[in-house]
């Protein structure tokens, strides 16, 4: 069974670049303000979801082992 | 009564003080229309966020899109250069809108990510030692000829396995790609001679890369081709493209900021004091203060409306970064060159789906520069405070930065 992750935009940083959208559809989504907002942590695999943190070009996305808050990313 | 507004924006004042021209601008009529070259001219940050953020809106295919013809005006007889030019301009990848635009930037995008970048840190760090134990030598550098070129041009060609002897001729014909952003009425001829030039250098590179592919840059465009992302000629513009954008912005991001450093001692003061701690802040506000960049166009895709005008389908857009950074709503005393500003949320790599590629690379080259020069010469300042900039209206460019350090 796949570990819990917690994940989170930094809203600071984040200038809509979608890449993250591209990579996660099902986690990532641009709101409003076209910045990315996690819609749900569960609905793409964890490789991908850290594929997705890797490729945004301002590192705003903050991936962590929900249960032991062990940082998965950066 | 206030006088009108000139809208020649190749004046030898706007092209010396964008900020005077495009501050007035953002204060007085933040969605002006420029009749001149029937373009809107965009100056407030928050708009310009805006604008950057709805890609459906504002084409990025200006060349492939736009029905006018070149602006400032060209010479009747340079028309057929004119298309080789939109040709050749429509086929970068920076040129496309989505979905082309997301394929077309998958297939670069891991290479240029955060992590991959820094690892270039130790390589970056290295050739600013090595160009500056050439200038300690002299005694004295022109900083953009000394330094601000050769590192970013070394930094791109060892990305892309360009051997050491073909920079200076990449350097070339990168100065003749340059008329691009700029209003000479001959300049169809350098222009299209410098993307000839590109395309017959980079085509026999991209032949081997295809057959023996490596780990640099070059290979990976040819990868777009047999993943059939890309067409022959656009793996030979892209790559022509990234050589040029690869060091022509940085060029000006490290003479820049190092010309605001001169004329900011006690930022100079700030940043000799804990030049490791303070190169990474202290390079976003060079990024904020005079942006390498000072602006880009889009064309409208539909009727928009913007502050109470019209925008209308096909018009031309073009948003001023300068203006942006510098927008008092924005950031407060945006005169002011604080290298502790913070929050510091300038646009000088846009936003939105067509973000800088390069910036973490532009970045890292930033923080090497400054920190290096803050450690080994304290003392710098410039030789000259009359300066000259390319009379372009893309990018923010110095002639030369003749400093000393005695």
């Amino acid at each position: 069974m796949a570990r819990k992750l917690k994940v989170w935009v930094d809203h600071h940083s984040c200038v809509g670049n979608a890449m993250c959208e591209a990579i996660a559809a099902k986690t990532f989504r641009l709101n409003g303000d076209r910045q990315s907002e996690v819609v749900d942590p569960t609905a793409n695999t964890e490789a991908e979801i850290l594929e997705a943190a890797e490729n945004c070009p301002v590192s705003a996305i903050f991936v962590e082992d929900a249960e032991t808050g062990e940082r998965l990313f950066p | 009564m206030p006088t009108a507004i000139q809208d020649d924006l190749f004046t030898p004042d706007v092209i010396a003080n964008p900020y005077a021209y495009y501050g007035r601008l953002r204060d007085e009529d933040p969605v002006h229309w420029n009749r001149g070259y029937e373009l809107w001219v965009i100056t407030r940050h928050d708009d310009l966020v805006w604008l950057t953020r709805h890609h459906e809106l504002f084409s990025s295919a200006v060349f492939k899109n736009d029905p006018r013809p070149a602006y400032p005006p060209i010479d009747e007889s340079d028309l057929g250069l004119y298309d080789y030019v939109r040709n050749y301009q429509g086929d970068q990848f920076i040129q496309h809108d989505r979905p082309e635009h997301l394929e077309m930037r998958r297939v670069m995008h891991s290479y240029f990510t955060p992590k991959s970048m820094e690892a270039w840190r130790p390589f970056v760090r290295e050739a600013v030692k090595d160009l500056l134990d050439e200038a300690e030598k002299k005694g004295s550098m022109d900083v953009m000829r000394d330094l601000a070129t050769p590192l970013p041009v070394l930094v791109i060609a060892e990305m892309m396995g360009v051997p050491k002897a073909e920079r200076p001729y990449i350097r070339q014909l990168a100065e003749k790609l340059l008329y691009i952003g700029r209003g000479e009425y001959d300049r169809m001829k350098p222009l299209t001679e410098g993307m000839r030039g590109m395309i017959e250098y980079v085509s026999p590179l991209v032949d081997k890369r295809k057959v023996d592919p490596g780990d640099d840059f070059i290979s990976v465009l040819a990868r777009g081709e047999k993943q059939g992302v890309f067409t022959r000629h656009q793996v030979l513009v892209n790559t022509s493209l990234l050589l040029l954008a690869g060091h022509e912005t940085t060029i000006n991001l490290l003479c820049n900021g190092t010309l605001a450093f001169t004329r900011h001692p006690d930022q100079w003061e700030l940043l000799k004091e804990d030049p490791a701690g303070r190169a990474k802040q202290a390079t976003e506000e060079c990024l904020r203060y005079d942006s390498p960049v000072i602006s880009i166009q889009r064309i409208a895709t539909e009727d928009v409306e913007m502050r109470g005008k019209v925008l209308r389908k096909d018009d031309r857009v073009r948003w001023f970064i300068s203006s942006a950074n510098r927008d008092p709503e924005a950031f407060p005393n945006p005169e002011t060159f604080d290298i502790f500003r913070h929050p510091n949320q300038h646009v000088a790599f846009g936003s939105g789906t067509h973000h800088c590629l390069g910036a973490t690379l532009a970045r890292v080259e930033g923080q090497e520069v400054f920190k290096a020069l803050a450690e080994r010469f304290p003392n710098l300042r410039a030789e000259t405070e009359e300066l000259e900039y390319q009379p372009s209206i893309t990018f923010r460019s110095l002639k030369a930065l003749p400093v000393t350090w005695h």
